[in-house]
């Protein structure tokens, strides 16, 4: 798989604040890339370095291979990009503004650009300022999906839109994805980096903190498992790999790390068990476990 | 009151606590603005100073900006005539446009901001708020009235006689009653706020246009236009009180109208439809250039009519100054002497001061650029096949050609207004105006090239374009006063340049500043293409 963005070490400083400390990552062709971290920890700052808005001042980042801050204008109009506060100019239509876009970027489809218009429900006769957060969203939206690119980096995408339009919004992307293209999804909606997400990327004060696919960090963390028994399974408790054993009447709750399942399992079915759920955990325990200190 | 205005005096006290700094700065600044030049018209007056006033405010230029009045022969035109005929309209626009505004900010702005919803939600009548404002409006403008009439009266100029101050008083305040009337009522029109705004300024600025010609052409007509009814009261000399009458009757019938017109519509919808902008661009708005160009539509517009308007009301002085030197013999002398006209003096000095002015534009161009990027209207744009340097240069060209154009503009119509206004008499030619203001333009180009250093370098630094440009106009027009030591006067881009008319034109220094402008340009897109952008 050829890598379309290649993060290595990067580090920005804001004059004395280092905003970015350690950035590396990748994000292949035909790949949708999650980038997750709370406010203020780096996702839109890495976002403007990759894409040479500003200066990262160390390490490496290529996109298609060049290099992100002298080589911006080549890859450019291969990029389309949806920034994570769209502004918009109050005295334009949202329709010119698409066109706008549209035509600075080199170019695009208008049969994509009206279907679009008509999928997100948006008046592009209204003038700018009319427009509600989710609106000029949308603008951002539709304009950057209109246009031909190999990699799209959405920051925040779905912020503002009610959940119909982010469906609308998931099913454009899911579209991309299977054309072979490369996303970068910066977001705090964990829902709906799961669904749409191969591959997740964690960021934490200006660092990357984990990255690898949903089911490879699945692995590296604990199930949780809920069990109702004939017999009594508080032996479970002192079993290798078994953690926060709790006991509610019959029910006991424990999480335990998935390399020791099987142990678990040939443990229970000595107890006479009557209901057996293992919940592989969700991305939300995966983002928490890193920020719960 | 019935049920519809419930608890009116309520909002109306409401009003008044929370605007009463505005009010304060209202009543104050208007008040001393209308009412407080008395003592330089004092000044004017003296010597054979009415006279020639007299016969400059009979210039049909002058009418169709200030209005007429009814004096027949100089001898009677008195300081409070003058004062009448030059201040009246104009403080009256004021009056018309700050009231306008107040009540469109009042009650239409409300309703947009959703405001209004929640007040009527309690026990509110549903017209208690536009009564409030219209009768606060009132109250102000009764105030401003009355201040302005005792600031006048308390100058103790014979031809300000109490009856007149109070009548010119009045009439501002008539002013600002219309204003709000007109306001009021097409706040219930209009699909928004802005529009309510927009078509009161634009059907005051309509009036004033339609006057200046039935002043000029026959002013029986202006008595048919709600404008008219200010000065036509002829403060002074006439003391005219029917306009006010027929004012204060229309602005009656215009709130009457707006209430009915209130009573039938919904909150925040007016009778007519919002109207749908495009849903597809213009092809001249899909380029760089389209786009700047529209974004500083607005500002380009307005300057070139304010430099257009400013080089006429300069230009139509050089008819009177002809005559001025004619009765002074020593002023005769001196000119003879240093081989220069009165004309060409006094049009290197005031070339000087229009092409200042035009400099600001550029600078407000350029700067616009950072104001856009801080916005984060250009972030979507960066990511595409636009560079850096087009922006910048795209900005940079407009800024520039705005600036050639304020220049030709501002110069141009200095001069074709001075040529009609000298008659054949003239030794000067429209080129000679054109040279003078053009052999300014390193000084505009100089200045367009600091704010564009700022763009590139250190863009929150922008202002000290306009700074420098203050500070060197400033010395550059004292500095002769004030015997300045030379290096320090040197600082000032202008002193450098020789002002044509009266001095030759230096190629070498022109081209030297010429080049130091472009090298800043340069310098400024180093720095554009390096710099991290918001």
């Amino acid at each position: 798989m050829a890598a379309i963005i290649e993060a290595q070490g990067l580090q920005k400083h804001f004059g004395k604040f280092q905003a970015l400390r350690d950035i590396s990552f990748t994000v292949n062709a035909g790949e949708v890339v999650g980038f997750i971290g709370p406010n203020g920890a780096g996702k839109s700052t890495t976002i403007r370095v990759l894409l040479g808005i500003i200066r990262g001042d160390g390490g490496q980042a290529t996109i298609f291979g060049r290099n992100v801050w002298q080589e911006r204008l080549a890859i450019h109009p291969r990029v389309a990009y949806v920034p994570g506060d769209v502004a918009l100019w109050g005295n334009l239509t949202g329709g010119e503004i698409i066109d706008l876009f549209i035509k600075l970027h080199g170019g695009g489809d208008k049969t994509k650009r009206d279907e679009l218009i008509k999928k997100f429900e948006l008046d592009p006769r209204k003038k700018a300022k009319s427009y509600s957060k989710g609106n000029r969203q949308k603008v951002g939206l539709i304009a950057a999906l209109s246009v031909p690119a190999d990699l799209y980096i959405f920051d925040e995408p779905t912020s503002g839109l009610d959940p119909l339009m982010e469906m609308v919004f998931q099913e454009e992307v899911e579209q991309i994805k299977a054309a072979g293209k490369a996303i970068l999804l910066s977001s705090h909606i964990l829902s709906e980096v799961e669904r749409l997400a191969d591959k997740v990327a964690i960021i934490r004060q200006g660092k990357i903190v984990e990255t690898g696919t949903l089911d490879e960090l699945r692995h590296l963390t604990r199930s949780t498992v809920r069990l109702v028994a004939e017999q009594d399974p508080h032996d479970l408790a002192t079993l290798r790999g078994v953690y926060d054993f709790t006991q509610k009447g019959a029910q006991v709750t424990f999480s335990v790390d998935n390399s020791a399942l099987n142990t678990v399992l040939r443990a229970v079915t000595t107890l006479g068990v009557k209901k057996f759920e293992v919940v592989p955990p969700t991305l939300e325990d995966l983002f928490m476990r890193h920020y719960e200190d | 009151m019935n049920e519809k205005f419930a608890l009116w005096t309520v909002l109306l006290r409401q009003y008044l606590k929370r605007d009463w700094r505005k009010i304060v700065i209202w009543v104050l600044g208007l008040g001393l603005f209308a009412s407080a030049y008395v003592p330089a018209f004092k000044e004017i007056a003296k010597g054979s100073g009415l006279p020639t006033m007299y016969t400059t405010m009979k210039n049909p230029a002058m009418i169709s900006i200030v209005g007429p009045t009814p004096i027949k022969n100089a001898a009677d035109y008195t300081i409070g005539a003058m004062y009448g005929q030059e201040m009246l309209l104009f403080c009256g626009l004021f009056a018309m446009i700050v009231a306008a505004l107040h009540v469109v900010g009042h009650t239409r702005k409300e309703e947009d901001f959703g405001l209004t919803e929640l007040v009527q939600s309690f026990r509110v009548g549903r017209q208690a708020n536009s009564l409030a404002v219209i009768v606060e409006t009132i109250f102000i403008n009764l105030l401003l009235a009355l201040l302005t009439a005792g600031v006048m009266v308390s100058f103790r100029v014979a031809s300000i006689s109490l009856p007149g101050a109070l009548l010119f008083g009045g009439a501002l305040g008539l002013a600002g009653i219309l204003g709000a009337a007109l306001a009021l009522l097409f706040a219930q029109i209009m699909p928004t706020s802005g529009g309510a705004s927009g078509a009161t300024l634009g059907l005051v600025g309509l009036l004033y246009v339609v006057r200046a010609g039935t002043d000029v052409s026959n002013v029986t007509w202006s008595w048919f236009n709600p404008l008219g009814w200010l000065y036509l009261t002829f403060p002074f000399t006439d003391n005219n009180w029917a306009p006010l009458v027929y004012g204060l009757l229309v602005s009656l019938v215009l709130v009457v109208v707006a209430f009915v017109l209130e009573g039938r519509r919904d909150v925040g919808v007016g009778y007519l439809p919002e109207r749908a902008g495009r849903a597809t661009a213009k092809s001249g708005l899909l380029s760089v250039p389209g786009l700047f160009l529209r974004l500083n539509r607005g500002t380009i517009i307005s300057w070139m009519v304010a430099l257009v308007l400013l080089g006429m009301a300069y230009g139509s002085i050089y008819g009177d100054m002809q005559s001025f030197l004619e009765s002074n013999a020593l002023m005769k002398q001196m000119f003879a002497a240093t081989h220069t006209s009165i004309e060409a003096s006094f049009t290197s000095t005031i070339i000087v001061v229009l092409v200042d002015l035009a400099a600001i534009l550029p600078i407000a161009i350029v700067n616009k650029l950072f104001t856009e990027e801080t916005r984060l209207h250009l972030s979507q744009l960066y990511v595409t096949k636009v560079s850096r340097r087009k922006l910048y240069w795209t900005n940079v060209s407009l800024a520039l050609v705005a600036g050639v154009l304020g220049v030709a503009l501002a110069a141009g119509s200095l001069g074709a207004t001075a040529l009609a206004a000298i008659g054949a008499t003239s030794k000067m030619t429209l080129f000679d105006f054109l040279a003078a203001g053009f052999s300014g333009w390193p000084v505009v180009l100089f200045v367009t090239g600091l704010a564009a250093l700022a763009l590139g370098w250190a863009p929150r630094l922008g202002k000290i374009a306009y700074l420098y440009l203050g500070y060197s106009f400033a010395l550059n027009y004292f500095g002769g006063i004030l015997n300045l030591p030379d290096w320090f006067t040197k600082t000032a881009v202008q002193t450098w340049l020789p002002r044509l008319p009266v001095a030759q034109f230096n190629g070498p220094t022109f081209a030297t500043i010429t080049v130091l402008g472009i090298v800043l340009l340069v310098l400024g897109d180093l720095g554009y293409q390096r710099r991290d952008l918001i």
